[in-house]
This record gives structure tokens, C-alpha cells and sequence, in this order.
């Protein structure tokens, strides 16, 4: 039943073009996006992890939240480069189930990066030191999970079974 | 003028190279001359990255030379290949460590002239004199490719020269045929090299571009090594895709322009995030806004990885598409 509704999305005219446009801008574009998205996502969210862990210790840690912003602007090109390639190859995507590590794996991580920033960089009267300490804890987790995540990513084009389109 | 004439271009560049850095260094050193260190260690770094489309030119120059007259004593392009292969693998881990060294003396936190750490220095000279070694090699059976005057004839049948014309083709057995799954791994180890250089280069940039302005450029610069570390690890990886699957990138217009775009992308990374140079815009505190120069070119730094990613992301189109090479 769910194969007939990827099917029935991969034959719209969007999946289509996604797929076999000879447009520059179909699937290859898609996919830079997604690359950069991620550079831009999981980069800032090292920088701060790093930083958290005790690297580079003169570098103030509470202007370090602007990053945060970045880790938005980065998710959010993500989702949205994210579903136009899912629109592309729906069946490829779902029945794999490497597709829902990554998913989970890239929830955990943006959980881990939300608890650092509310229990570390809300709380304005923790001294550098305590915020490590306190952050230490997300930032590993945070950093394990992405790593996770970009490597499932990765193994996705090697590991579906079933491709309709 | 053909894409043979770029390997032409190039290939005395990392061989001469490699010895003129070598001798610099070593003068830097008996001298105590912290300038002449800071210049060879810069040198060894943008020679490390000119190595790169020397190597990769390599390949297209063979398949041009082969529709020539002579016929192309085979052995010898194989035993120069593989000594090449040797040769860019040192000179990039040269590259790598003394762009760290030239990082080394920009540490704020340590009293200036900030001092090169002392295993840095000995890792560098190991390695440059192993990576001259090797370009004199690569030098002389690429040169005797087309001299066969040069020629002796242990030189063709030598047990040295037998080894290394099997080390490409084992690298590239290893890539592509050991398992099916050492490319993916390459591949992901590609993509997390790319978050580091996003993230320490890309950071260190955007600050200099005026963004995040609270805070001080000194402390992002600390972690540029990490950038580095991403670039290394991609430079290593790239180099094991090319050699798995050569003819995959060596005609492709967008993978020279990916390597040109590389070239550029270091160079800069080398001359202004790290050589003493521009070391005052590393001096920038909080809140200050930095010079239009620094704004210019850390935009150019930005852009060019933006394209270096773009363009990395759509070599199997054209591949597919442009029908490029023979």
C-alpha cells in the first residue's frame, strides 16, 4: 500500500523533473543545497561542541549562542533541499531503513544541541567553566550524533534495495 | 595546446619545489631566522598544493601521449606513476604539518614571536627530505618517458622500479575492488573532512566578512588546525578516488576547475589566515570591524569552498552528461 503511494509520487511532474530534468537546477542542484546545508548545520554545531569541550579556551563561549543561528538557517536549507530529493526518490528513501537511523540520528543531535543551548547558554550567570562542565555532556552526545548522522547519510545511495523510478 | 601541455606546466614545479623548500628550511634553522621559517614553512605549503594538478594531469598526458608516434616504454609511465603517487602523498603531509607550523607562530596566547613547536620542526624535515626523495624519482622516470638517452639499462629492470610500477595499480585495487564498501567509507570521511573545513576555516571567515562580531578573531583563529586537518583528510581521500577511478575526473572540465578552484581556496587559506603578512587582522578584539581588505577577501575564501563544494557535488553529471574524454 505504501509503495503505491511512493509510486503515485514519483510519477507527479515535480518528482519528475527532479529526477530527469536537464535542467542544472534539478537533482544535482538539490543535492549541492544538501551538501552545503549540511556544511553550514553540522559545521556550527562542531564549532560550538569543540569550543564546549575545551578547545580554543580564549575564545568567550556566551557570543558562541550566535552560532546557533546558523544551526537554524542550516536545518532549515536541509528540510527543505531534504524533501524536494525525498519527492525525487520516495521509494528509494523509505524503504530503507538506514533512511530512519539518519532521521533519528539527526533528531538526537539537534535535541543534544537545543539542551546544551538551554541548560548552558540561558543561563547568563555560569562562569566559562561551569558552562563546560555542565555542557560537556551534550556536546560529545551532539557531536557522536552527527557524525552518525553524515555517515548514514552517506551509505544511503549504497544501501537501498528497492528503486521504482 | 592540449590538456598534455598542463602536465608539462607543472610537473617541475613540486620537484624543483620540494628542494628549494627543503634548502630554506634548513637555512631558516641554522640561521634562527624566524621570517625564512615562516617562508619555507608557507613555501612547502603552496607547493604541496600545486602537487595536486600535477598529479591528476598526469593521467590525461599519458592517454595523449600514447595516440603519438613513439610507443611509450609501459613499465616506465607505471614505475613513474606509482613513485608520483609516493611523492604527492609525502608532499601533502609535508604541506599539511607546516602550514600547522606556520599557524604555530601566530598564537596569541604564546609571548611573540610565538616559537615553532619542536616536533613540528622535526616532522616537517623528515618528511620534506622523504618527499625529495621521492620527487627525484618521479622526476627521473618522467623524464626518461620521453629521454630514453637518460636511460640505463638497470635503471629499466631494477627491483626498485618493478615495486613501484605495482603501486598504483594496487592502490586502485584497494579503492575500488577490495571491498564494496571502502569507497562509501572514503566518501563519509570525505564529507566530515568538509564540515571541519566549513567550520574552522569557514567560521574564521565569516567573522572576517563582519559576521558574529562579539566575537574576537584571535581565539577562532586557534582552531584553524582543525580546518586544516579537514583539508588534509580530504586531500588524502580525493587522491585515493582519483587513482580508484582516474578516468572518471581527468577529462571532466568541472573537476579542473574543482582543482584550480583548490589551488586558489588554499593559497588563500596559506597567505592571509596564516602567514605573518596579515597576522593584524587575527589581532581583531571584540566588536571590532575589520579592514574592507580582510572583508574582501575572506568573501573570495567563502565563495570559492561554496564552489568547491557545488562543483564536487555535480562531477558524475557532467560525467554522464558531457561524454568527456576518449
Amino acid at each position: 500500500m505504501f509503495l503505491s503511494i511512493f509510486q503515485a509520487i514519483e510519477a507527479t511532474g515535480l518528482s519528475t523533473w527532479i529526477r530527469e530534468s536537464d535542467s542544472i537546477f534539478s537533482f544535482w542542484f538539490i543535492l549541492s543545497v544538501h551538501a552545503i546545508g549540511m556544511g553550514v548545520l553540522v559545521g556550527a554545531s562542531v564549532l560550538i561542541g569543540l569550543r564546549i569541550l575545551g578547545l580554543a579556551p580564549d575564545l568567550p563561549i556566551a557570543p558562541l549562542k550566535r552560532f546557533y543561528r546558523f544551526i537554524w538557517v542550516g536545518f532549515w536549507i536541509q528540510v527543505a533541499s531534504g524533501l524536494l530529493l525525498l519527492t525525487g526518490y520516495p521509494t528509494k528513501s523509505l524503504t530503507n531503513p538506514l533512511f530512519y537511523v539518519k532521521l533519528t540520528l539527526i533528531g538526537l543531535a539537534l535535541t543534544s544541541m537545543q539542551m546544551l543551548r538551554n541548560r548552558v547558554f540561558a543561563d547568563a550567570s555560569l562562569s566559562e567553566a561551569a558552562m563546560m562542565a555542565k555542557g560537556r555532556v551534550f556536546a560529545v552526545w551532539a557531536l557522536i550524533f552527527w557524525v552518525g548522522a553524515v555517515t548514514a547519510g552517506r551509505l544511503l545511495a549504497y544501501t537501498y534495495t528497492v528503486l521504482t523510478a | 595546446m592540449n590538456l598534455a601541455h598542463i602536465h608539462l606546466l607543472l610537473n617541475h614545479w613540486p620537484i624543483i619545489g620540494a628542494f628549494v623548500g627543503l634548502f630554506l628550511f634548513l637555512v631558516a634553522f641554522l640561521a634562527n631566522s624566524d621570517d625564512l621559517k615562516q617562508t619555507s614553512l608557507a613555501f612547502f605549503t603552496l607547493i604541496a598544493l600545486l602537487a595536486i594538478p600535477t598529479y591528476f594531469s598526469g593521467d590525461v598526458a599519458n592517454e595523449v601521449l600514447k595516440e603519438s608516434s613513439t610507443r611509450l616504454p609501459k613499465d616506465l609511465v607505471n614505475t613513474h606513476q606509482g613513485a608520483a603517487l609516493l611523492s604527492l602523498v609525502f608532499m601533502e603531509l609535508t604541506g599539511g604539518l607546516a602550514l600547522i607550523g606556520l599557524w604555530q607562530f601566530s598564537r596569541m596566547s604564546r609571548p611573540a614571536p610565538a616559537p615553532v613547536a619542536r616536533w613540528n620542526f622535526t616532522l616537517v624535515l623528515i618528511l620534506s627530505i622523504v618527499t625529495a626523495g621521492m620527487m627525484t624519482a618521479t622526476g627521473n622516470t618522467g623524464g626518461a618517458i620521453r629521454h630514453p638517452e637518460i636511460l640505463s639499462a638497470e635503471d629499466a629492470a631494477s627491483a626498485v622500479g618493478a615495486m613501484g610500477s605495482k603501486i598504483v595499480p594496487s592502490v586502485s585495487h584497494f579503492v575500488t575492488a577490495s571491498s564494496r564498501w571502502v569507497w562509501p567509507v572514503l566518501e563519509t570521511l570525505h564529507f566530515l573532512g568538509l564540515i571541519l573545513i566549513v567550520a574552522a576555516i569557514g567560521g574564521l571567515n565569516l567573522r572576517l566578512l563582519g559576521f558574529v562580531k562579539d566575537l574576537p578573531v584571535a581565539p577562532l583563529h586557534r582552531l584553524l588546525p582543525w580546518g586544516i586537518a579537514g583539508l588534509v583528510i580530504n586531500i588524502i581521500t580525493g587522491i585515493l578516488f582519483f587513482v580508484g577511478m582516474p578516468f572518471f575526473y581527468a577529462w571532466n572540465p568541472l573537476f579542473h576547475l574543482k582543482m584550480a578552484s583548490i589551488v586558489l581556496a588554499g593559497g588563500t587559506l596559506v597567505v592571509f589566515n596564516c602567514t605573518s603578512a596579515f597576522r593584524s587582522w587575527a589581532r581583531l578584539g571584540s566588536g571590532e570591524e575589520p579592514p574592507a581588505v580582510a572583508k574582501f577577501i575572506a568573501a573570495s575564501s567563502l565563495m570559492l569552498w561554496l564552489v568547491i563544494i557545488v562543483l564536487g557535488r555535480y562531477l558524475p553529471l557532467t560525467q554522464e552528461s558531457l561524454r568527456v574524454g576518449p
